[in-house]
């Protein structure tokens, strides 16, 4: 069903698990296979995504997009990480189940909530600090 | 992968030394057709007849001609299915199953739905087990057939058979049971249980694969599946694998002789293994009936993890367990049997099924526990549930 490089990688995923001083989180849920994942990202001011995790309640093929996911955000900046494609993460795997593609849906949009986050949270730091027009 | 430990003896288990050495001697010494007149055919025929009179025996069927050979469980059950209810469609076209049925079971009905046969699936409680009443209820003037499987392959839940066969009677319907995963395990007398029609298979008890039978009792009308032969009293056509029945009937012959003894190491084993992991992991929830279900069977769910990653990290350390059923499996469709008792979507996701055989040992248990207990606890570190759910 999988191949061993699929696998192997959920076997030895690189970037599960949380992730101190994150500044976003974003976060999908599939409602036909409940599959529940979020991916937090530490952002630095530059708007440069330092470092990338996730967490995942999923089988094989939605913690391997996951995984994928954060390897490809890390060093993008908000605009290059908005423009990732499912179909780029389905091209990684060349060899998802075709029942499984939900998961890169679900990945592309935990990226975009979370990119979201990151602009509702340096909003609300903007106001409190009075940079407001 | 060094150590391997096989926990999905529901979806199949091993062949035995003794049914083994039953079968050898069909391969190449008595390779007759059961149906030639020669001396060659008359020596195949007279292991035919001797596994039929084992299996009749077993079931306490009045009869060894109430039981025709078929290719397994899942043959017998569309062979029952669509036999009865097509052989008595003159007198009504509505039947009855059980929500948890096994798919042979669901599908066969499915198909006859398209004939015009209308189906009713009575729902079960969460335990599993049917209930009386709502059977009651849905009997109409034209059913003509019940079918309700004696014990569920998922979570093991033994219903009451001869209360639902004496209901079906007092109707004067037709009642058929799916007892796959039940000889062997309980009990089980045709005559007594008042059961009509009753789908076997040899793979689940140590037998060979490829052979299983349906029981009918005589006077009962049955449309054949597979024609072609005057093979099986013309119900079924098809040459007889005389190997393969020989060492059904052996199987049956031993789960019966054994089946005290069988029940206790099964028992020991299911007990140990249960001990152990609620010893070792928390947030784990068994489902199914509390009592009344076999021993081999246990259904679990560990909370916050997924069941295909779990299934797939035992796997890479060579323990087999299954989830859903095997029928149903490579799919990303739910379990309906879990469904059906009303487990939330989390537990449904995240329960596994172990079947145990009767040679597993202590050590087999300690390592699939050890090996359990790591692969809940990775997936919990990483998983985005949390103990107060999805927030």
């Amino acid at each position: 069903m999988y191949s061993a490089k699929t696998l192997e990688r959920f076997k030895n995923p690189s970037f599960a698990g949380g992730l101190r001083g994150a500044n976003a989180t974003g976060r999908a849920e599939d409602e036909i296979s409940k599959d529940l994942i979020k991916i937090y990202m530490v952002i630095d001011e530059d708007g440069v995504i330092d470092n990338a995790k996730f967490k995942a309640f999923g089988g094989v093929a939605t913690i391997v997009a996951c995984d994928i996911a954060c390897q490809m955000l890390v060093g993008k900046s908000l605009e290059e990480a908005l423009s990732i494609t499912e179909e780029e993460i389905i091209s990684e795997f060349n060899d998802i189940p075709l029942d499984r593609k939900y998961c890169a849906t679900l990945v592309e949009e935990a990226i975009k909530n979370a990119v979201e986050d990151y602009y509702k949270r340096l909003e609300k730091l903007e106001k409190k600090m009075g940079f407001q027009d | 992968m060094d150590k391997r430990v096989y926990l999905d003896s529901a979806s199949t288990t091993y062949v035995s030394s003794e049914v083994m050495a039953e079968m050898l001697p069909c391969f190449n010494t008595i390779y007759g057709n059961s149906n030639s007149v020669h001396s060659y055919g008359r020596d195949a025929k007279a292991i035919v007849d001797r596994a039929r009179d084992r299996i009749a025996h077993a079931i306490g069927a009045e009869k060894s001609n109430e039981i025709y050979f078929t290719s397994g469980g899942t043959e017998a059950d569309n062979f029952a299915i669509k036999g009865l209810a097509r052989a008595y469609s003159n007198k009504g076209k509505h039947i009855i199953i059980s929500a948890i049925e096994h798919s042979a079971i669901m599908e066969a009905c499915e198909e006859l739905e398209k004939e015009g046969f209308v189906v009713t699936k009575i729902p079960v409680d969460s335990m599993g087990l049917v209930k009386l009443t709502d059977l009651i209820h849905e009997i109409r003037n034209d059913t003509i057939l019940i079918s309700i499987m004696a014990v569920n392959n998922e979570v093991g839940t033994i219903q009451n058979i001869k209360a639902i066969a004496k209901i079906a009677h007092d109707y004067s319907i037709i009642f058929h049971t799916d007892a796959s995963q039940a000889i062997g395990a309980i009990k089980i007398n045709v005559q007594d249980m008042e059961i009509d029609a009753m789908t076997l298979t040899a793979h689940k008890i140590y037998g060979p694969k490829g052979v299983g039978c349906l029981y009918l009792k005589n006077g009962i009308r049955i449309e054949p599946l597979i024609v072609g032969g005057s093979q099986e009293r013309g119900k079924r056509g098809g040459t007889v694998d005389v190997a393969l029945v020989a060492g059904f009937g052996k199987a049956v012959e031993i789960a019966e002789r054994d089946m005290i003894i069988n029940q206790q190491k099964l028992r020991s084993i299911r007990d140990y293994f249960i001990r152990s992991v609620q010893e070792k992991i928390e947030y784990v929830q068994i489902n199914g009936h509390p009592q009344q279900k076999v021993n081999s069977i246990v259904n679990m769910s560990f909370d916050m993890v997924d069941n295909e990653s779990l299934l797939m990290l035992l796997d890479m350390e060579g323990v087999a367990v299954s989830i859903g059923s095997a029928c149903k499996a490579g799919s990303t469709e739910k379990s309906y049997v879990l469904q059906a008792m009303g487990l939330d979507d989390e537990h449904l996701k995240s329960s596994v099924r172990f079947k145990f055989k009767k040679n597993l040992t202590r050590s087999d248990i300690d390592y699939a526990v050890e090996v359990l207990q790591k692969a809940v606890e990775r997936l919990r570190s990483i998983s985005a549930l949390t103990k107060a759910g999805r927030r």
